[in-house]
């Protein structure tokens, strides 16, 4: 019984959320403006090659890990661009799980944003990965993934930058970056990503990077308009 | 010599430890109930017992930590290898359970002789070392109502093992040979050997049914293993992959310092792969490679053959630039054993006193050495040796014949019922061993029985005696004394 009040509460809890969530988005779409992050990497990718010993029809003969991937015009890739410690930011939760997938023995997105909440963890490659995570904040988790099972549903609830590995294939490397508040993004191949609906004033604007590390700039956002920051990483 | 010598009177006590172990390790949790120790208490107790290797700070690197492997845990990191919670700390029960049983195939100890008060108060000393990990009570791991082996739970087990794919770490026979091996790293970034399921006396959290099961169900914190719980098609399969696991090897090592080697009528046959039970022994305070080989011996009138088998993970040819050696083993005997000579240097002998090598080398074959030192091998120019070796699953099967007497004064002339003084020596090359960095055993014997005469009997391999030898790691004390030459 006590249970079923609880999924209950919990229902009604989400529901309210993402009602908050669409009433905030939909507030600050008239009281908000965008970000427009660019980042850049002067330095050379740093590329890994990796020989397969195992799982070839699946993972490939080689893989080639980007431990530092750099698209045209040194636009730097899977950076999480942020608004940090911002003024006026609402804390949200996940509305409905997040997707991490595992395929050709690769985690998919390789960096993977989410706020606290729910995660689905596919296994496409239907043989054996371990979900291995390395975090201070969540739990952390270290569970095999057989070829029979097809998701795993797990939480994280706290923000932080998770690490997440597979032992069976010592090059799969990801990260899940669990964020307190919808306003970040992830760059693509041009180092660039928008984030939308930010909170008016000034605002600090945070980039990380897995092996580059942090960097921060200040900004004033402006209702209605579209602020660029650039920043450039080093090593 | 001495560490060699210090270190086999515990193992020969250990002989018959499993047993009693075992069986305190089913008794026990029944019995006691969690209570809480007084951290003040236990941290006299402590700074007599356990900083000597665990460190007073409990960071593991106390004084005696250098010369252990694996070494000591790290308290401060509030992690550990063995508990039975679902979550990332252990029960106080765990805690007082490692410090009563200590850990198999480690340097960690029994403590069972301290009062029981005193080990509830280490636990709780130990936990303050990472206090904030221990804030919250941990849930229990539940595991499904058990299953009890049988042939059917272990062929299900079977099934089990391969689809969830055990073999990529433990081997395809669980010999820890698995493709994925040579890749592990625990948590710290150190390389890290999966457990060979074959040699179930060296399980870190021991080996029951109950014990291997909440292993695959809770997973093995720090490392690579992963928890299993909610990985199986159904939650008996636990049980059934605990029996399967169980299935894999003997329950316990049987070990010997007698090889005795059978008289047989006519040809010896020299087939690697005739199949005979494996078996044997605890190192204790190190973590070599290859810890056991198993050992049969026959003769008939004209020659003598020895059959060895071993576990290697890692089928190795030489390849320096990769910091791979050739895999390699060999006998070790006195050149002359008709003379009362006092027994060679059992580390390969010294200048006064060399010994002969009766060995094998991956690339090259059986060989035939004399060597006054382990820096010191001569070649013996025309071999009088032949063998046969096969490699499967993370195990070698070694069938090396020579003749039974020679009248080179460098190559003993082998006699029945003489004792005669053997020692063995094998290298994990794949693990970077070369040279003195290998795995050994002090002088064992050797006896060649004696033929009945009245009756004519042929002892088929299947049958004879197999004796296992422990090896040793004395990496250490071998550089020492290189360096000291
Ligand atoms: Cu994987």
């Amino acid at each position: 019984m006590r249970r079923v009040f609880g999924m209950g509460i919990a229902v009604a809890l989400v529901a309210a959320v993402a009602a908050f969530v669409g009433v905030l988005s939909r507030a600050t779409a008239q009281g908000g403006g965008t970000i427009e992050a660019d980042v850049k990497y002067n330095g050379a990718p740093m590329i890994e090659t990796i020989k397969v010993n195992k799982d070839v029809e699946q993972c490939g003969k080689e893989k080639k890990i980007g431990k530092i991937s750099v698209g045209p015009n040194k636009g730097l890739l899977n950076a999480v661009v942020s608004v940090a410690d911002a003024k006026g930011v609402t804390t949200a939760k996940a509305a409905k799980p997040v997707v991490l997938d595992q395929k050709g023995c690769e985690f998919h997105p390789p960096v993977l944003g989410m706020l606290p909440g729910e995660i689905e963890v596919l296994n496409s490659d239907g043989i054996l990965h371990n979900i291995h995570t390395f975090s201070t904040a969540n739990p952390t988790l270290n569970k095999a993934q057989p070829k029979f099972k097809k998701v795993m549903r797990e939480k994280f609830e706290k923000p932080e930058y998770i690490r997440v590995q597979c032992d069976v294939h010592s090059w799969m490397l990801g990260w899940i970056a669990v964020m307190p508040h919808p306003y970040f993004g992830i760059t693509d191949d041009r180092g660039v990503t928008k984030i939308e609906n930010v909170p008016a004033g000034k605002q600090t604007i945070e980039v990380w990077h897995p092996v580059l590390g942090t960097q921060k700039k200040e900004v004033e956002v402006k209702t209605g308009q579209t602020t660029k920051v650039a920043f450039e990483l080093k090593k | 010599m001495t560490p060699v010598a210090t270190r086999r009177r515990p193992r020969t006590a250990w002989s018959v430890g499993p047993l009693a172990v075992l069986l305190v390790v089913i008794t026990v949790p029944a019995l006691v109930w969690a209570r809480a120790g007084d951290a003040n208490a236990g941290k006299a107790v402590y700074e007599r017992k356990c900083s000597l290797c665990h460190g007073e700070k409990g960071d593991g690197k106390g004084p005696g930590a250098e010369r252990l492997d694996p070494r000591p845990r790290d308290f401060t990191s509030g992690l550990y290898k063995v508990r039975t919670t679902a979550d990332k700390i252990p029960s106080d029960q765990d805690l007082f359970n490692v410090i009563t049983h200590g850990m198999p195939g480690t340097s960690m100890p029994t403590w069972a002789v301290l009062p029981e008060r005193d080990r509830w108060n280490l636990v709780a000393y130990v936990k303050s070392f990472a206090a904030e990990k221990f804030k919250e009570q941990p849930k229990p791991q539940e595991l499904p109502r058990e299953v009890s082996s049988s042939a059917e739970s272990i062929k299900r087990g079977k099934e089990m093992y391969e689809a969830i794919e055990c073999n990529k770490c433990h081997g395809a026979a669980g010999r820890a040979d698995g493709p994925s091996m040579p890749e592990l790293k625990d948590e710290w970034g150190n390389a890290i050997r999966p457990a060979n399921l074959t040699k179930r006396w060296k399980f870190r959290g021991g080996s029951s049914r109950t014990d291997v099961a909440m292993r695959l169900a809770a997973g093995v914190l720090g490392t690579p293993m992963p928890s299993f719980i909610d990985s199986v098609e159904k939650p008996d399969d636990i049980w059934h992959l605990t029996s399967y696991v169980l299935s894999l090897g003997p329950e316990s090592p049987n070990y010997a310092t007698l090889v005795s080697v059978g008289a047989v009528d006519g040809a010896i046959p020299d087939d690697p792969n005739a199949d005979f039970c494996q078996v044997i022994v605890d190192p204790r305070n190190f973590n070599p490679s290859i810890d056991l080989m198993a050992v049969r011996a026959v003769y008939n009138g004209s020659e003598i053959a020895f059959h060895l088998t071993w576990d290697d993970p890692t089928r190795s040819v030489a390849d320096p630039g990769k910091n791979v050696f050739a895999d390699a083993v060999s006998l070790q005997f006195p050149p002359r054993l008709q003379a009362e000579t006092e027994r060679p240097y059992f580390l390969m002998g010294d200048s006064g006193n060399p010994v002969y090598l009766l060995g094998w080398e991956a690339g090259k074959g059986v060989t035939e050495a004399n060597a006054s030192g382990p820096d010191k091998v001569t070649p013996i120019a025309g071999s009088e040796a032949t063998g046969r070796i096969v490699f499967q699953d993370g195990q070698y099967r070694l069938v090396m014949k020579r003749p039974l007497a020679s009248k080179d004064p460098n190559r003993p002339s082998f006699e029945p019922a003489r004792f005669t003084p053997i020692a063995f020596h094998a290298r994990d090359g794949g693990a970077g061993e070369t040279g003195p960095k290998m795995s050994l055993t002090s002088w064992y014997y050797l006896r060649l029985e004696e033929p009945q005469s009245n009756r004519r009997f042929v002892v088929p391999p299947l049958v004879t005696l197999v004796t296992v030898v422990a090896m040793l790691m004395i990496v250490r004390a071998a550089n020492r004394r290189t360096a000291d030459n």
